[in-house]
């Protein structure tokens, strides 16, 4: 992608969150079960940005990650509390890396409209980074598989209209697309700290007809790993607008805050504070840079998921600090929750925790670059 | 000059030439001075000086009518990172990456007919004489002062922390030659002879039992008046004219690697990694370092671009020296009792000095700038929060 290209792609999302978003509305969403506001949602398909991960023939945009990025980035600066991350990366992505050629036309445009809103199912436990856990079961018959266990942690349920869920048959993984209204499928909403919800899924004998199983077997797995790696590397990108955004919060309120008959941004041991927090800003950035453009040229799978951890564990780790010290800084006004601070940091607790904190996808890059030498 | 036109390496694809240069320091570099945790002297490096001037690789920053090898940016980051690869020692080479380019900027044609040709073949080694006892951070208060009497200046004071002072034969210094002005104003700087009367150099221990810095004493100094760079009192300019290549080698995420390879082959050997509390902290050093070589490259792309490096570029500094530290520090105490046991270790296989990489790390956050005076500078232009 040319520069002007991005920086015109930048505009368009600071252009939209200015006109169709503001905090009041951010706040006015926190704990509703809707979760979001499918007026904007439509705004946000007509825009394109719904379809940028889908494939073109799919009526998607069919961009990259680094484009993809962009827009999360300018979105989470604005703490919109639509799932953009878990609708149209890790679902879209599970979706269109699936090879079941006749549900894709008939899901993918839709979604990339904002006509059907997608959740994928996947994580049944916490702290997991891969399909491996998966114990869900899909057991077959004559019409397709019936699914039953509990699945968690699904971001995006609130408003989903439509599951793709992770199941474990003889065979290997399944990919199957249940409606969140079908017979043997619960709901139960879990509140996040940010105000939006994980969704548990109770399955119990959900009929997957054949005609809507996305994928099975190696190719379900792949597309599955393959779109958990593109939205934690979009987590990511989410994280550093929320950090960036926090970040510029403090250094203003630093230059206007008087103690002492001085602004506080005046005092040597708040400003290498500042320095800190933007030198991990800084960390963030170059890494994100370097590993979006790396992923778009399409690198093997354990290639792809090293990359993706150490993008996860900067931007999470960056996220969560940048967010802590901004209450620190800000002092007692940045503890109430009438002040904006709070959110930043509360969405910067989700977002790192959300595919795998920093320890975890340290771990994860610790066997894979450890191994790789051996 | 040179009078055949030396080689144009810029002309030469990336991969060719790092090839080319790694080659090189393969097949001359001594293997006794490979990756040595402390400052190389002038005696066990002056047949790799040599080697390199015949070779016409001494200056590889100088422009190519001085007889370097004028690489742009993106080539001197390839010959610098092959250097770190291979562990190769940087020799006092202040002449070549300080004052040479100093005296190209701002030298009159007798200098630069006189200095850069002494200066290339080693006939001249310089040290840096900035640092005094009361000017370290604060360097705009040094007070060696420099007085013309009868076209001469008469230098007296003290300078301090000068590398490789005992192995120089010149000393370039920045001194006081007006106290009625603001500080920064009535500064100049000269070019010493150190065989000059009246200089005593004493070497100083460092904390690793080396003599790598010395204090240098100027008694009644007199040297000629066309030892002065620059205008007379314009010597901070002159100065702080110095490459902003300079401040991005400092960064490189090359010069921890040694370290951090001989960790990982001990931690193997030891089976260290099976211990969950190691394996976490190790990784989140080697990921600090990955992700410092992200951010190194951002900056080594503007430098090929040709765009200035900005002060943002301190970021760089301190994350590479305090990650380096944090290494040196894992190090060190992964070798539990044998961490303190001076000189080199066999474990498992792996021959180990703990403490050697330790200290040579320790002064890295307190050379160049320091950690402090880094994060002010971020602090003021960057964040521009207020003073």
């Amino acid at each position: 992608m040319s520069s002007e290209h991005a920086a015109l792609l930048k505009d368009s999302v600071t252009d939209f969150v200015t006109r169709g978003t503001n905090i009041a509305r951010v706040r006015a969403l926190r704990g509703n079960p809707q979760e979001y506001d499918r007026a904007l949602w439509g705004q946000m398909g007509e825009l394109g940005w719904l379809g940028i991960a889908i494939p073109e023939r799919y009526g998607g945009m069919g961009l990259g990650l680094a484009e993809t990025a962009i827009v999360a980035e300018g979105l989470a600066r604005a703490l919109i509390p639509e799932p953009f991350t878990a609708c149209a990366v890790l679902a879209a992505t599970a979706l269109a890396g699936a090879d079941n050629e006749a549900l894709k036309r008939d899901m993918l445009p839709a979604i990339a409209s904002g006509a059907l809103v997608p959740a994928l199912a996947w994580q049944e436990q916490p702290g997991v980074l891969d399909s491996a856990h998966i114990k869900v079961r899909a057991v077959p018959f004559e019409g397709g598989y019936r699914l039953s266990g509990t699945k968690r942690y699904v971001s995006g349920a609130a408003g989903a209209d439509v599951y793709v869920v992770a199941a474990r048959s003889d065979a290997g993984v399944v990919l199957g697309c249940l409606d969140r209204a079908a017979a043997g499928v619960a709901t139960d909403l879990e509140p996040l700290a940010d105000g939006r919800h994980f969704g548990t899924i109770k399955l119990e004998d959900a009929v997957v007809p054949r005609e809507r199983v996305a994928a099975s077997g190696a190719a379900a797995n792949a597309a599955l790993t393959r779109a958990i790696d593109h939205a934690t590397a979009i987590a990511s990108a989410e994280l550093y607008g929320v950090m960036s955004r926090a970040l510029e919060m403090s250094v203003d309120y630093m230059k206007t805050r008087v103690q002492f008959g001085r602004p506080i941004g005046s005092f040597q041991a708040l400003q290498h504070r500042a320095v800190d927090l933007y030198i991990q800003q800084q960390l963030a950035s170059a890494v994100l840079n370097e590993g979006l453009h790396e992923l778009d040229d399409t690198p093997a799978p354990d290639r792809r998921s090293a990359l993706v951890s150490r993008m996860k564990a900067r931007c999470s780790d960056a996220g969560v600090r940048i967010g802590r010290e901004t209450i620190q800084i800000h002092g007692a006004i940045g503890f109430t929750d009438e002040y904006d601070a709070g959110l930043y940091l509360k969405r910067a607790l989700v977002l790192a925790a959300w595919l795998g904190n920093a320890a975890q996808h340290r771990r994860r890059y610790a066997a894979l670059a450890l191994n790789a030498k051996r | 000059m040179t009078a055949a036109a030396p080689l144009d390496y810029n002309a030469v694809p990336d991969e060719e030439f790092r090839r080319e240069v790694r080659s090189f320091f393969e097949t001359h570099y001594p293997q006794a001075l490979r990756f040595l945790p402390r400052r190389v002297r002038m005696d066990e490096i002056r047949g790799w000086w040599n080697t390199l001037y015949e070779k016409g690789w001494i200056a590889p920053n100088w422009p190519r009518e001085w007889g370097g090898m004028g690489l742009e940016a993106g080539k001197m980051v390839i010959f610098l990172e092959e250097m770190e690869r291979h562990g190769v020692a940087r020799p006092a080479d202040q002449g070549i990456t300080q004052v040479g380019p100093i005296i190209m900027k701002y030298g009159t044609p007798a200098q630069k007919d006189y200095y850069l040709p002494r200066t290339r073949s080693g006939e001249i080694i310089w040290c840096q004489g900035y640092s005094e006892p009361n000017a370290g951070s604060d360097l705009a208060n040094l007070q060696t002062s420099a007085v013309l009497e009868d076209g001469f200046f008469v230098i007296n004071g003290q300078k301090i922390w000068t590398t490789l002072a005992h192995d120089s034969t010149h000393i370039y210094l920045l001194v006081r030659t007006d106290r009625q002005v603001k500080k920064q104003k009535g500064i100049s700087f000269l070019l010493v002879d150190l065989q000059t009367p009246g200089i005593t150099i004493r070497p100083i221990r460092n904390i690793a039992g080396h003599e790598e810095f010395c204090e240098v004493f100027f008694d009644n100094v007199r040297v000629p008046r066309d030892t002065l760079v620059g205008e007379l009192n314009d010597g901070w300019t002159v100065a702080k004219a110095l490459l902003g290549f300079e401040r991005l080698n400092i960064g490189s995420p090359r010069r921890p690697q040694y370290a951090l390879m001989r960790l990982e082959m001990l931690a193997r050997a030891k089976g260290l990694f099976e211990d969950v509390g190691f394996a976490d902290r190790f990784i989140a050093i080697k990921l600090d370092l990955e992700d410092l070589a992200s951010l190194y490259g951002r900056y080594v792309e503007q430098a090929k671009r040709g765009e200035p490096l900005g002060q943002d570029v301190s970021s760089l500094k301190i994350w590479a020296m305090e990650a380096w530290q944090r290494l040196t520090d894992l190090l060190l105490e992964t070798g539990a009792e044998d961490g303190v046991i001076e000189g080199a270790h066999d474990i498992a296989g792996v021959e180990l000095d703990f403490l050697s990489p330790f200290y040579y790390a320790r002064p890295a956050t307190i050379y160049g700038g320091s950690s402090e005076i880094q994060r002010n500078i971020l602090a003021k232009y960057v964040l521009q929060l207020p003073s």
